[in-house]
């Protein structure tokens, strides 16, 4: 699921950066640290879409480097157990029991229902529902299940 | 099955009256789904409350109807747990379940993993039967089989060497890995690779095994099939073999209906254990300098011949100067010959053993010139500079139009079995293929003259065994029934025979061992005027090309044993290292050679270098050895074997030194002719003794 929820990030600033520019590199620090990562509470940080405070800077004693609190909104997505989502196929391999017939001969191999008129192969959108998810250090693995009502392939 | 079916009870100690089933008999339910509504049974509560699944199942059955009373201690339904049979990243891929935190029963159900590239993927034993006898039905419908094809040294070679880069037909990729800087990979395709894959995707479905690493398998694989016509997925690379050293325990998961359909082809024998369906191709080699780069380990008991190939392999980098590999090497085999060629004069030939030293002094570098002739003619790629800037390279290699031949063979001949049995059954190509090839040369009949030392049985020789797995016969002398007469020297007394027998007669070839390897190579009848027996001329190769191999040749124990420890000498007491061959103390020199030039090697395999410092301290170079018996020796036979040695090295050092290629593979010598150079080391020993006991 998607959310848009406001974060906090710290942000560490080496001195050379004390300047005019500095809320701009700050601003750009954050996008380069937070977007794309991944944490076990919120999932994903897709992207950030605004910035709304960037609290006082902190000196580091002995150091010279200084930390901003910044507050900032950002859209995230993270699986659920149970949450039905639209996914694009990357690969197709032989172990997935299903009632499909998987046909490694044609390039690419796809699976193909019994009639021949459905056929789930690379790079289509299929509609799934979650049954498991796991959340690692790096990233959320989610386990999906095509077998109910109103899943599978998504024709456009 | 039956175990995992349990009943479901009503929730609650009174009687409850089921009100509505969310649920179908035959229905996967998942934790937590809503299996059906109730209320009390006494009807006055209104609220209707929800019964929820404990574990995910299918409802196997329903006992209690809608609006039925429902005891307690009375299973409404039965749930059918669950088994796991896909598990992806220890989760279940049917049900959902996190199998790290379930109990430990669940655990080790599903085991198999039956994708090549997603080792994360298993499936349980019973699902991958299934799926394997999907596979192969499948396959007998298209009338394929499998063909499992490796990288290296089969159909690519790669080296990380710096090399020209406006070599023609040499790709460049640039490998990233995590911790590492990265490295560039310069890869030159087989030649004919396009047109042997394109010709063997008709008949089999291909498969890439090898040991580089995942990413440079995908990449390999990449330049090979870019449009995944060939591979697509079934890329098995280092990450998902189950062993370091042998490919074979990956046979197992990947077919799991068993390997009826599988055929190999490597370059390396021993990574399958010597599977009889494997086709042992030539390996192919371009860079000069550099050998396979994802050689797996070497078995911890093997030589040290070996070891040294492989540590030096194993390191990121193989950048070796070929002058210094070039030149262990060729003592090597030039001393090889002088010891076979004292045994054979000596032995086989009698006249010949009566030959003035000086005589002998010719045929050695007679055999030293072919040894170099040899090594030049042995397919190594010859490079032209052209006008425009482009190195162009002249690459001999046709091994692939024979392979691709060899494979259609194969092929027909399963489908002509199958055909001929029943639908059920499948034939085996584990036996067919040793067949396929005992036909090669089918109805020939052999006789060595000069390839087996006198001293060794027929039978035990590498020479017979390749021969008799093309199905030719060979007997120890010349008869009728011979039709082949294959020697390593003219003036043999059996060449001389059968000349004068067979000279009525056209039937007779007389042809070089060659002729005999490039049949093993080719697996087919060669003809044998292109290897004719020349009066003079040396031929060379007494021993078969690694990869002109039989199968397993059977061990044998007593060519082993007196290789090692040569009878209860009492040198060998003292000092064991006497009763090393020739060869063996070559290879340790040449293993210590190394050792000092790869020092600047980082300490991927700390244990090797520890090993091979060992080596150095107790096993003093030939070198060494030989000088300090050569002092005390009086003995005119060693001291003229010096000086041989000394004319062969002089000798070499005129010659330009020429890039050489490091030796990739070492033939299990084992089963090599044993050398026959016990009579100059008993006679070292013997001087030693003398010594030693003067001492005393």
């Amino acid at each position: 699921m998607f959310y848009h929820i406001s974060l906090e990030h710290e942000i560490l600033l080496h001195p050379r950066y004390f300047g005019p520019q500095l809320l701009d590199i700050v601003k750009q620090k954050l996008y380069t640290e937070v977007e794309g990562t991944c944490t076990g509470k919120y999932g994903f940080v897709i992207a950030v879409t605004a910035i709304d405070s960037i609290g006082a800077g902190l000196i580091q004693p002995g150091q010279g480097f200084v930390v901003y609190p910044v507050k900032y909104k950002a859209i995230v997505f993270r699986p659920f157990k149970g949450e039905v989502l639209d996914a694009i196929v990357t690969q197709v391999n032989k172990s997935i029991p299903a009632d499909m017939e998987f046909c490694p001969n044609v390039n690419p191999p796809c699976y193909k229902s019994k009639q021949e008129d459905n056929v789930i192969q690379e790079e289509d959108v299929i509609r799934l529902k979650i049954v498991g998810t796991r959340v690692d250090a790096t990233g959320i693995f989610a386990i999906g299940t095509l077998m109910d009502d109103y899943l599978g392939l998504v024709t456009q | 099955m039956a175990d995992k079916t349990m009943p479901i009870f009503v929730p609650s100690e009174k009687p409850l009256k089921v009100v509505k089933w969310k649920v179908k008999q035959g229905v996967f339910v998942s934790q937590g789904q809503i299996l059906f509504l109730y209320n009390d049974s006494s009807g006055n509560g209104t609220d209707l409350k929800k019964y929820k699944a404990a574990r995910a199942g299918t409802i196997s059955s329903i006992k209690v109807k809608e609006g039925d009373i429902a005891e307690p201690g009375v299973a409404v339904a039965e749930l059918e747990e669950c088994r796991h049979p896909t598990v992806m990243k220890e989760m279940c891929a049917e049900c959902g379940a996190d199998l790290r935190t379930d109990e430990v029963s669940n655990r080790d159900v599903a085991v198999v993993p039956m994708v090549h590239s997603v080792p994360e993927l298993k499936v349980s034993e019973e699902l991958a039967q299934k799926l394997g006898r999907e596979d192969a039905e499948r396959l007998l419908k298209d009338r394929k089989l499998v063909l499992l094809v490796d990288l290296d040294q089969t159909l690519v070679h790669t080296t990380n060497d710096n090399i020209p880069p406006n070599l023609k037909g040499v790709l460049h990729f640039f490998l990233r890995s995590p911790g590492c800087p990265g490295r560039w990979c310069h890869t030159r395709l087989r030649p004919r690779t396009k047109e042997f894959l394109e010709s063997a995707s008709k008949n089999y479905e291909l498969h890439v095994c090898t040991f580089g690493a995942r990413q440079y398998a995908h990449a390999v694989a990449d330049l090979l099939d870019p449009e995944k016509k060939y591979f697509s997925h079934r890329i098995l690379s280092r990450d998902e073999c189950f062993d370091a050293r042998t490919k074979a325990a990956n046979l197992k998961a990947l077919f799991p209906c068993g390997d009826n359909m599988v055929c190999i082809i490597d370059d390396r024998e021993d990574v399958w254990r010597h599977a009889t369906n494997l086709i042992h191709v030539r390996p192919y080699s371009f860079f000069q300098s550099t050998g396979d780069i994802n050689a797996p380990p070497p078995p911890v008991d093997e030589k040290p011949k070996d070891k040294q190939l492989a540590s030096g392999k194993n390191g990121a980098q193989v950048n070796q100067m070929p002058t210094l590999d070039a030149e262990p090497e060729q003592k090597d085999t030039s001393k090889q010959k002088e010891t076979k060629d004292d045994s054979d004069n000596g032995k086989i030939v009698s006249k010949e053993a009566k030959s003035s030293g000086s005589e002998e002094k010719e045929s050695q570098e007679a055999d030293q010139e072919s040894d170099e002739r040899i090594a030049q003619e042995q397919a190594e790629p010859k490079w032209v500079e052209t006008s425009d800037g482009q190195i162009e390279v002249e690459d001999p290699d046709d091994y692939l139009i024979y392979l691709d031949d060899i494979l259609k063979r194969i092929h027909k001949h399963f489908y002509d079995y199958y055909d001929k049995m029943g639908k059920n059954q499948i034939p085996d190509l584990k036996s067919i293929i040793p067949e396929v090839k005992s036909e090669v040369l089918a109805g020939t009949s052999l006789v060595f003259s000069g390839l087996v030392p006198t001293h060794q049985r027929l039978e035990t020789s590498r020479a017979y065994q390749v021969a008799r797995s093309l199905g030719a016969e060979v007997t120890q002398d010349y008869s009728d029934k011979t039709t082949h007469l294959v020697a390593v020297r003219a003036g043999t007394a059996k060449v001389n025979a059968s000349r004068r027998m067979g000279e009525g007669k056209n039937k007779l070839h007389v042809v070089t061992p060659e002729w005999l390897w490039s049949c093993a190579e080719r697996w087919e009848r060669v003809d044998e005027r292109l290897y004719p027996l020349q009066r003079g001329g040396q031929s060379s190769s007494r021993r078969p090309p690694a990869h002109c191999s039989s199968p397993p040749p059977a061990p044998a124990p007593v060519a082993a044993m007196r290789k090692r420890t040569p009878s209860g000498r009492f040198m060998d007491t003292i000092n064991p290292l006497l009763s090393f061959s020739s060869d063996d103390i070559a290879d340790m020199d040449r293993e210590v050679e190394d050792i000092f030039n790869e020092s600047d090697e980082s300490s991927s395999d700390d244990e090797k270098p520890r090993d091979d410092d060992l080596d150095d301290e107790e096993n003093p170079p030939e070198d060494r050895l030989i000088s300090a018996s050569a002092e005390n020796s009086m003995q005119d036979s060693l001291q003229e074997r010096l000086q041989q040695e000394e004319a062969t090295n002089d000798s070499e050092m005129d010659d330009e030194p020429r890039p050489r290629k490091r030796p990739r593979k070492s033939p299990p010598s084992d089963d090599e002719p044993p050398d026959d150079d016990d009579s100059s080391w008993n006679l070292m020993g013997a001087a030693l003794e003398k010594e030693l006991l003067a001492q005393d």
